[in-house]
């Protein structure tokens, strides 16, 4: 089967928007400083006497090769995510080995979070997350632009307000 | 499917029953110097008594060895010598009842002085007041408009005198209830009348608002339901066989193996048994009254307004009885630390065991709206058997203009439904296995708790639809919903 993204194969003739690439840096920026202490151990695996070398080559062998496929999956995965405000609900794709879609009723939302820990803020990307009172909602958009994102959460709260309904 | 249990059981004694041990006690009402009234002088004597089944517990955790030790140090003093002429089994009994019974002395005089210090009366101003504290003195004010249940409790040693504990819960945070410990049962059914009529705004004198009893489960059918449970049964089954293979080999090491797998079901079924015994189920005009317990009896009260989901759970051996339990997600209840209730949270169950028509006649009580028996059913395609071989002909999505359903499970069935209004959100997923059958499951989510709504691998397409569908459907219902003021007429 070819690579349909997941909001094509959703709905046509709505206006998805896709995360900035921006978010491709910042996680692989997240995935080097993962691997540091895999480095360390590799290190000090090799370092340590009475060690058969082979241990630390198998151990440096995989997280290479972890490493690559990380890499080349953020990629992907950042292009996956994708948003779409309709007039009553928002629709929130993500994934490529398990995708999801998830559809977010305006008058259900009850809060909305907008977070950016150091690597975002100094890239310049921000997530924008969407709680309802179910847990298991988990509509998520990462790697928005501080302004897009600002401005999201303002649209989203306003028509929030003005559909809200109980539990 | 039978319909044995077409119509309820028009039951009519009342809910709550005196269960206790006939050693009733005089002396109600009592009220101090400053008209003040009082819990019941012998709630001292309650709270120590109620010492023992704990150290039974202590004894169990600590195994007899504790006690023993205890025992030789009693026996080490000066004049307790002729105890060491004791079986060191005896030793131990008798350590942990002479510390149970310093122990219960020490809480029985505590609690006379918290006795002393405790009372209660409704202030002029017509709010609940209650004062405390043998330290520190402390004065509660209870807003009766704030008042979410009034329960009145009956903890085993409570019980051999006929007292019963009143807990009054107040909308707040984690330790707003109010704890009268204890009172006789008349006296707790008085007060819990008197502060439910002035909650209501009403005179103090109104009679309780009638309840009636829905159904009650016997000891019988509980029991029987327990132990057909899939896993129980399973293992029970399973124990046989290893008790026959160790006989007929006389390979004894299988016994130990037997010890766990039928012990395990064995310990589980005997704490849901204690647990739901006497599950009793009333009709009051603040919702649904649920009862049950063979030790400490539990009061509940479901009002309708909240209840988010449900699920009707059938396992494998119960379908021929024609029985089901049914499960509630209630919006802020049983997402607490479920650490004191085994596995499935006790406070979610709004009925262990009943036949369907009676299930359903409970349900159409909590969820008026609700009615699953004229769903159109969309199965989940044929294909789908390459992703769940067992439970792949029970997939299956269901909904009218009030209700979404799902169905799934084979070998125990699980039916779960709820109202469009009541959807959260809607999440379409797809696996990597189900899209290389070109599969896609559908979620409604709801607020959490023990009903899942999950469409299991319908065709790619359809799920998609569906769950635009279900979007609309929500949007829809919440427009028209009014269940949030369901005591409006």
């Amino acid at each position: 089967m070819a690579d349909v993204s997941t909001e094509q194969a959703f709905t046509s003739g709505d206006q998805w928007v896709r995360v900035s690439p921006k978010l491709v840096t910042a996680r692989r920026i997240t995935l080097c400083l993962t691997l540091i202490p895999v480095v360390a151990v590799i290190v000090v695996l090799a370092l340590i006497p009475g060690i058969i070398p082979a241990v630390a080559i198998a151990v440096a062998a995989v997280s290479a090769v972890g490493f690559v496929w990380a890499w080349w999956l953020i990629g992907r995965r950042v292009r996956s995510y994708a948003y779409c405000e309709r007039e009553d609900d928002l629709l929130v794709s993500s994934g490529i080995l398990f995708r999801r879609l998830v559809i977010v009723p305006y008058g259900r939302m009850q809060l909305v979070d907008v977070t950016a820990g150091p690597i975002d803020r100094s890239l310049g990307v921000t997530t924008v997350q969407l709680h309802t009172a179910a847990a298991t909602t988990d509509a998520s958009i990462p790697g928005l632009e501080p302004e897009v994102a600002a401005q999201l959460r303002d649209r989203l709260a306003h028509r929030g307000e003005t559909r809200s309904a109980g539990l | 499917m039978t319909q044995r249990d077409g119509t309820a059981p028009q039951v009519n004694s009342t809910i709550g029953d005196d269960l206790g041990l006939g050693l009733a006690v005089p002396g109600s009402a009592l009220v101090d110097a400053a008209g003040h009234r009082k819990v019941h002088p012998i709630s001292p004597l309650v709270h120590a008594v109620a010492v023992f089944p704990a150290m039974g517990g202590v004894v169990i955790a600590f195994g007899a060895s504790g006690g023993a030790s205890i025992a030789e140090n009693l026996s080490d003093l000066p004049g307790l010598q002729s105890l060491s002429m004791l079986s060191p089994v005896l030793l131990a009994i008798a350590g942990v009842a002479i510390f149970a019974a310093v122990l219960s002395l020490v809480v029985a005089l505590y609690q006379y002085f918290a006795w002393r210090a405790l009372s209660f009366w409704f202030d002029d101003d017509g709010d609940f007041r209650v004062q405390s504290g043998v330290f520190i003195r402390q004065q509660r004010r209870v807003q009766l408009s704030r008042i979410q249940a009034v329960d009145v409790t009956q903890p085993l040693a409570a019980r051999v005198f006929s007292m019963a504990a009143l807990n009054i819960e107040v909308a707040g945070q984690d330790d707003s209830r109010v704890r009268l410990k204890y009172v006789t049962l008349a006296d707790a059914r008085e007060i819990r009348r008197e502060v439910l009529a002035r909650a209501a705004g009403l005179d103090a004198k109104t009679a309780e608002a009638p309840q009636d009893v829905l159904t009650r489960v016997s000891g019988r059918q509980l029991a029987i339901s327990l132990l057909l449970r899939v896993s129980t049964a399973g293992l029970l089954i399973l124990t046989a066989l290893i008790v026959a293979v160790s006989y007929l080999s006389e390979g004894w090491a299988g016994i130990g193996l037997a010890l766990v797998t039928g012990g395990v079901p064995l310990i589980i079924v005997i704490a849901e048994f204690i647990r739901f015994y006497g599950f009793t189920v009333a009709q009051s005009p603040d919702g649904l009254r649920l009862r049950y317990g063979l030790l400490r009896t539990e009061s509940r009260t479901v009002p309708p307004g909240r209840v988010q989901a449900i699920d009707y759970v059938e396992p494998l051996l119960w379908r021929r009885l024609g029985w089901t339990r049914v499960l509630v997600t209630i919006a802020g209840v049983g997402t607490e630390s479920s650490s004191s209730n085994q596995g499935q949270g006790a406070n979610t169950v709004l009925i262990p065991v009943a036949g369907l028509g009676q299930a359903k006649d409970l349900v159409s009580r909590v969820l008026p709206a609700l009615d699953t028996s004229e769903l159109a059913w969309i199965h989940a395609p044929r294909r789908a058997w390459k992703r769940s071989p067992v439970q792949w002909r029970n997939l299956a999505v269901g909904w009218d203009e009030s209700t979404f359903a799902i169905r799934r499970g084979r070998v125990t069935r699980h039916l779960a439904a709820l109202p469009h209004a009541r959807t959260q959100s809607v999440r379409w997923t797809q696996g990597p296995w189900e899209r290389a059958l070109d599969l896609a499951s559908m979620h409604v989510d709801t607020t959490p708790g023990p009903v899942t709504v999950s469409g299991l691998h319908l065709a790619s397409a359809q799920a998609r639809e569906i769950a635009e569908n279900q979007s609309d459907a929500a949007r829809r219902g919440r427009g028209t919903d009014r269940s949030i003021h369901w005591a409006q007429p």
